[in-house]
């Protein structure tokens, strides 16, 4: 008798075949293989009960990053120095237990004890007692994709995410790039956050895109011959549409709860504005009188990851006061990544006399739009939209900010809807901030394990909260030749709000045209 | 080889055990037609290392003996000059009931264990069908029963172990603690050595609580799918049966299932059994009388009977059963088999038909379950049959290990030579 | 051989990107899950097929260089600590499921395949691999095998040995070996895999294992019981086990791992002196009615608080606190150094009694948190490393401890194996004859001592006759060694 031919023994139509021990109360097919663990251990937070680690694969990745890197051949000892190096307490926190192995990308992908959290924190170990920086210390630590899965893995509590931080400060400082890498990271931060000049580039964009020009280099093979981070960034540009203008101000529909500032942000803004449009519109229906403040500027959220201290400083500064002047009850984020940022103000300010209190105040009155509408609780009636959507972490919304229920529970309040659980979902898409731009390979194979983890779904439609994730998913499904509509929370939360029929999310929402 | 000087004699051995407990062996005390010269029984582990050493130093060939019940199993001695019998060192050392472990020295019989376990409402969880088998023996041949379906064979049970080794060092491994990695797990080495790299002298077993209730359910099987698939429903069912018996021979063609718990949870499991097992075939309950007279082959008396093993993957039943009866069918012979039906082993007893045949039938079943991935090795069989046909079978690419093994323990071939694998 | 060429051949072998050569890399791999010891590595090699294996231990056999298997490198005793000037294999790479049978209820796996992988390949045909180590999110098979793993099941279930039907394995010489049938019970021969198991990496390396699967029970019921002190409750667990009971988990934790974990996981356990966790599973009327005089023995001990798991989810948090004990004693102390210590279950009270003792005396925390079923204790030893003296102390009083449980008719360790880390206590429990006897297998499987040598035994020891030209074991040029 093969395989497939015995029975399930639990469907032999007998009535002792018990419930499975590790079964979840709401069964989410498709997840059984992770739910096996109900005695596993998770992180700090009772949420994560139950919360399944990367799991083999018949299939299993076995592919590893060769030697072809960037080296500059940069040497600096001692490798920190003094300004808020990686600091040895919460090194110390680190008991090399192992936990945090299989929850990393990197490790999974590398099987490489320093391309793990453990074997990152014992480079810095290192570096702070007797190696010095150079290209083999610093490849790891860029290899790292910042998810933070291993925060939330780790059962001693180690702060990875100030430690990485600190470190990639120290490596932007001490650590001297090869010319070619050097211009393209500047090229990538003079573009990224400045809204204005993302417009500028999105143009031409959009004239290339119309045209079919991509297209033509493809088929004339000049695609292959540029080199892979040009391929890389080219591969994730969405098709563009035209730029939503997000009003100053909006008024809440009835009683006014709360007033409340909104981030328009920089990729967000430019590329998927019709998400910030959403957002206003549910928070005004939410009855939040709603404040987009005109000048604000880059949240400083990549600059903050990728270690440029003093550029994510300024916008961090500058950020604070733009909203601080508008006297708001909370600052809203639809970003994941922008949001984890602006909580971490309070840490990230904490030597500057100036602005360290402004900063904390600041930090508090932050929260993810998921986050707030759990939290004072929705009034505005959800008309049904019957769907089978699957739901993606985002990791800095999920690891790095602990929610992850509150995405979901928004989600199922509205009427019809039916939302999937993707396998893996701890793991990260790949796009990681640039990461998916300057380590082109590693993420297109997180990429393509995410896609693959989505289309196992049969979901009709994906819902996500940040646009990194969105570009990354896109442009993996579309290596695959596949393509799902995917549409941010909000966008779904508006449709239903506004009584729109799902056709609205799920046509013409798919990749370049 | 270096050349032996057999110039032991039997005051020698008297003068370690004292007089009465050596002597001059007799017939009965040959193993497959080779008869030992003296047969000697300590009754201490001291006493059972200086006549290693002396047997050692003297060139001798020894061959250790609990119960006597299995000393037909492996290949013939290549030569034996002494018998060394574990029967008098039979004591009981230690039961913690608390602690749910024993430590029993070799030579007690596996009954008698049972009984005085028996009195704390425990018992070690193997229940091999040879009567008189001692411990050390059931752990030196890797003896089982029918419940190693639930509670694993010896090697699952032995927690430590205490050896004289041929050249007379005492050796211990393991513990009295159940959980224990300290060292190298020789106890488990020692399980199955059938006696080849030293005389076991003492074992810590961890043991279970005897069960209150037991209740037997038994489906008649038409065929031998029948068979497989009943076996393969308990197997894979959320039940946790003691035993799955198989029986089949001209007149009985069962599979039986025994429950052991307590009674409310037998009740349930009986009841569940036999909802299961109505699709292959008539139910009916087992009284304890009729499980008895089931029973094993046992072994009539030298020469009649040849008895092999065979274990194969258990989903493979139906294949073993059915390869039986083609092969025996075809040659004349007449096979009763029975089988731990769980687990992927069956015994079976041929009778009938010439010695040619049986060893036919024993050359085919081997090309067919080898290669699956088991093996057929010949339990009981007459002396000419053993010497044409290894007991053993074909060994895997292990040989050389086993071989290795062997020689650092017993350098100087003194145990058992040539009964075991690869002739060894 | 000279380095450089070793590097080159392994690159060969392995491809550049299997061969870690840079001394920050190697500085990685330096310890295991003990951090008390580090060697650093002369070579890391990450094979990814077993024919890897056998070819890079092929050159290590033909160079005499020592070599040094790795998993997930979560042990707790330095059993994959490098040896000096030896090769690391680390077989995080290789990660396969090779093969699952469940008609035949076995499934094979390469040896980095972690554990609870296993269970989760499994899970959705009802199924799941027993042997449930507190690593088992990291740690691997091959580690497991070596280890002979245990896990807060193995009273009721056993351990890895009981659980490994067969393996492929590389020995030192290269050659390669398949043991213990995988397919089919009682394989004629010796029980080789059984020695094997358990033996810590120093007879070989396995590349294929042979897993045994269990089908999920009909039920499963958890309970916690708060007690005022370990006292109580373990008068509880005699009650438990004494009435006949063999419960699938019976756990134990002090007051001050109580802590600890409340502030890493915030299981939201009681507070209290002890509290005991006590999982029953098997059929459904089995459990229903050995729950309930669960219940009633630990009510007898006075129990301060019962709480019955409701669902899985609370489930899983019961043993989500007690599996995050060791890592969240980083929470409460500096450092840590944590024993694994078995006594006859019997002796549980007065070992706990002395160790508290010891304690006292010696003016140092130690929590405890154990498996109460079969007296296997983990005392963990806090300290603060950078308080002079401290980490003496500390090792100080765990070896008192040790002794303790020696004295009271325990073992050195009940799951985290030897290693390092307990060599030196070896003579404490095996008079000379028996290490002899022990190293006699050693030497039929690797009579040049190449495989995970330094590690078990207190002295090294070299077999006397060995095949091949004769080349001086490192150890025996750093004069460590004694002929056997």
């Amino acid at each position: 008798m093969t395989q497939q031919d015995r029975p399930d023994p639990r469907q032999s139509g007998n009535r002792y075949d018990a419930t499975n021990a590790a079964e979840r109360r709401d069964d989410q097919s498709g997840t059984t293989r992770e739910q096996a663990m109900a005695g596993a251990i998770g992180a700090g937070n009772p949420q994560d009960v139950g919360q399944s680690t990367f799991a083999a694969t018949t299939d299993s990745l076995q592919h590893t990053v060769g030697h072809d890197r960037p080296e500059s051949g940069s040497y600096t000892f001692p490798a920190f120095d003094s300004h808020h190096p990686p600091e040895k307490d919460l090194i110390d926190e680190c008991v090399h237990c192992g936990f945090c192995l299989p929850t990393c990308p990197t490790y999974v992908l590398f099987g490489e004890e320093m391309d793990s959290p453990r074997g990152r924190i014992y480079l810095m170990n290192k570096g702070l007692t007797e190696e010095p920086m150079n290209d083999t210390m610093v490849r790891h630590w860029e290899l790292c994709l910042g998810c933070m899965a291993c925060v939330t893995a780790c059962p001693s509590g180690v702060q990875y995410d100030k430690l990485i931080e600190a470190t990639r400060a120290q490596v932007e400082r001490r650590y001297e790039r090869r010319a070619d890498d050097k211009a393209f990271r500047e090229m990538i931060f003079q573009l990224f956050p400045y809204r204005s000049r993302l417009r500028l580039a999105a143009g031409p964009l959009r004239l290339y895109q119309r045209f079919g020009i991509d297209k033509k280099l493809r088929k004339a093979g000049v695609m292959s011959r540029l080199p892979a981070r040009m391929r890389a960034m080219e591969a994730l540009m969405p098709k563009l549409q035209k730029e939503e203008k997000i009003p100053e101000h909006a008024s809440p529909t009835g009683e006014r709860r709360r007033r409340v500032g909104i981030l328009t942000g920089c990729v967000q803004q430019v590329f998927f504005s019709q998400v910030n449009s959403a957002t206003v519109r549910v928070l005004a229906a939410e009855g939040c009188e709603v404040v987009a403040p005109k000048d604000q500027g880059c949240c400083g959220a990549l600059s903050t990851h990728a270690g440029r201290e003093e550029e994510s400083l300024n916008f961090a500064r500058k950020t604070i006061d733009t909203f601080e002047r508008e006297n708001l009850d909370n600052v809203i984020v639809n970003a994941a990544g922008c949001g984890s940022t602006m909580k971490e103000y309070a840490y990230l300010l904490r030597d500057d006399p100036e602005y360290a209190e402004r900063a904390k105040k600041f930090s508090s009155k932050v929260k993810d739009v998921s986050e707030f509408l759990q939290e004072i609780g929705t009034v505005a009636e959800r008309q049904p939209l019957p769907v089978a959507a699957a739901y993606h972490d985002a990791c800095h919304l999920a690891h790095q900010q602990g929610i992850r229920q509150q995405p979901r529970k928004t989600l199922k309040q509205i009427p019809g809807m039916e939302v999937k659980e993707i396998t893996e979902a701890e793991v990260c898409c790949g796009s990681a901030g640039i990461y998916n731009m300057v380590e082109p390979e590693p993420a297109v194979e997180l990429g393509e394990r995410k896609a693959k983890n989505v289309l196992k779904t049969g979901a009709q439609m994906i819902v996500t909260s940040n646009p990194g994730c969105m570009l990354q998913i896109q442009a993996s499904l579309k290596r695959m030749g596949r393509e799902i509509p995917m549409a941010h929370l909000t966008e779904v939360l508006d449709a239903s709000i506004r009584g729109e029929p799902v056709e609205s999310l799920l046509n013409g929402r798919g990749l370049q045209g | 080889m270096d050349t032996r000087t057999k110039n032991v004699s039997l005051e020698d051995l008297q003068k370690i055990v004292g007089e009465e407990h050596a002597h001059e062996a007799t017939a009965e005390d040959a193993v497959d037609g080779i008869a030992p010269q003296f047969v000697v029984e300590p009754s201490t582990v001291e006493e059972t290392s200086e006549l290693m050493k002396l047997a050692s130093d003297g060139g001798l060939t020894a061959a250790p003996r609990g119960g006597g019940t299995k000393m037909s199993l492996g290949n013939p001695p290549r030569e034996l000059d002494l018998v060394v019998g574990t029967v008098r060192m039979n004591e009981l050392v230690e039961h913690v009931p608390g602690d749910q472990v024993v430590r029993v020295e070799a030579g007690m019989r596996l009954e008698d264990l049972q009984d005085r376990l028996a009195d704390a409402e425990q018992m070690l969880g193997i229940d091999p069908p040879e009567k008189g088998a001692t411990v050390g023996g059931v752990v030196a041949a890797n003896s089982s029963g029918p419940r190693r379906h639930r509670y694993g064979t010896i090697r699952d049970l032995i927690i430590g172990i205490t050896v004289v080794l041929p050249d007379g060092t005492v050796a211990k491994a393991g513990g009295k603690v159940v959980k224990n990695v300290a060292g190298y797990d020789l106890s488990k080495l020692f399980t199955g050595s059938m006696g080849t790299l030293g005389i076991i002298a003492s074992c810590n077993f961890r043991l279970h609580p005897r069960q209150e209730a037991a209740r037997t359910v038994a489906v008649e099987l038409s065929d031998t799918m029948a068979a497989q698939n009943a076996a393969q429903a308990i197997a894979h069912a959320q039940l946790v049966p003691s035993a799955v018996e198989l029986y089949w021979s001209d007149d009985t063609r069962l599979l039986s299932v025994l429950i052991e718990g307590i009674p409310p949870s037998v009740e349930a499991q009986a009841n569940t059994t036999s909802y299961l097992l109505r699709d292959f075939g008539e139910v009916r309950a087992l009284s304890d009388k009729e499980a008895d007279t089931l029973g094993f082959p046992d072994p009539p008396g030298v020469g009649v009977e040849v008895t092999v093993k065979i274990s194969a993957p258990p989903a493979e039943l139906a294949g073993v059963l059915d390869s039986v009866l083609g092969a025996t069918e075809r040659r004349g012979v007449t096979p009763r088999i029975t089988g731990h039906a769980g687990v992927g082993v069956t015994y079976v007893a041929l009778s009938g038909g010439d010695e040619e045949a049986k060893g036919q039938v024993v050359e085919e079943l081997r090309e067919i379950w080898v290669r699956r991935g088991g093996s057929v090795v010949v339990r009981q069989a007459p002396l000419s049959i053993k010497q044409r046909l290894d007991a053993w079978g074909p060994t895997g690419d292990y040989l050389g290990l086993t071989r290795r093994v062997k020689e650092k323990f017993d350098p100087r071939g003194v145990l058992n030579p040539g009964r075991f694998l690869g002739g060894i | 051989m000279e380095r450089e060429q070793l590097v080159r051949t392994m690159q060969s072998i392995l491809g550049e990107e299997g061969v870690v050569s840079e001394r920050e890399q190697l500085r990685s791999y330096e310890c295991d899950g003990l951090m008390n010891y580090r060697v650093i590595p002369d070579l890391v090699v990450l094979p990814e097929t077993a024919e890897q294996v056998q070819r890079v231990v092929r050159t290590c056999y033909e160079e005499g260089i020592p070599f040094v298997a790795r998993g997930s490198g979560t042990g707790l005793s330095g059993g994959a600590l490098p040896v000096e000037s030896g090769v690391l294999i680390v077989l995080s790479r290789m990660r396969k499921i090779l093969e699952v049978d469940i008609p035949n209820q076995r499934i094979v796996v390469e040896p980095g395949v972690v554990n609870i992988w296993v269970s989760q390949e499994v899970a959705d045909q009802g199924y799941y691999y027993a042997p449930d180590p507190a690593s088992q999110v990291v740690s691997s098979i091959g580690g497991n095998l070596a280890e002979n793993s245990g896990g807060v099941h193995c009273l009721k279930y056993g351990f890895t040995t009981n659980h490994v039907m067969g393996a492929e394995v590389v020995l030192a010489d290269s050659s390669v070996v398949h043991i213990g049938g995988g397919k089919a019970p009682d394989a004629p021969g010796y029980e080789l895999l059984g020695a094997i198991v358990g033996s810590e990496g120093t007879l070989g390396i396995a590349t294929k294992i042979t897993l045994k699967l269990l089908r999920k029970p009909e039920a499963v019921r958890t309970l916690l019981a708060a007690f005022e002190d370990t006292e109580e409750a373990g008068d509880a667990v005699s009650g438990i086990i004494g009435g006949g009971i063999v419960p699938a988990a019976i756990e134990m934790m002090d007051a001050l791992c109580i802590e600890a974990v409340e502030t890493a996981v915030h299981p939201g356990f009681p507070e209290a002196g002890a509290i005991l966790i006590v999982e029953l599973d098997g059929p459904e009327a089995e459990v229903a009615n050995q729950f309930d005089q669960v219940i009633k023995v630990c009510e007898e001990s006075n129990a301060s608080e019962i709480r019955i798991a409701e669902d899985d989810a609370e489930r899983a948090l019961f043993w989500k606190g007690r599996k995050a004990a060791f890592a969240a004693m980083g929470r409460i102390a500096n450092d840590y150094y944590v024993q694994d210590s078995v006594v006859p279950r019997t002796e549980l009270g007065a070992v706990l009694k002395r160790i508290t003792e010891l304690g006292d005396e010696y003016e140092m925390r130690v929590a405890n948190v154990f498996h109460a079923g079969d007296g296997n204790l983990h005392p963990l030893v806090l300290y603060d490393n950078d308080k002079e003296g401290d980490a003496e102390r500390a090792e100080k009083l765990a070896g008192e401890i040790v002794y303790a449980c020696l004295d009271h008719g325990g073992s050195l360790t009940g799951e985290h194996g030897i290693g390092v880390d307990k060599k030196k206590y070896m003579p404490k429990m095996f008079t000379d004859d028996d290490m002899n006897t022990m190293q006699r297998l050693r030497c039929a499987f690797d009579p040049h001592g190449l495989c995970n040598p330094g590690k078990v035994f207190p002295t090294p020891r070299l077999c006397g006759e060995r095949p091949g030209p004769f080349k001086m074991h490192p150890i025996q040029k750093a004069g460590l060694a004694e002929l056997f």
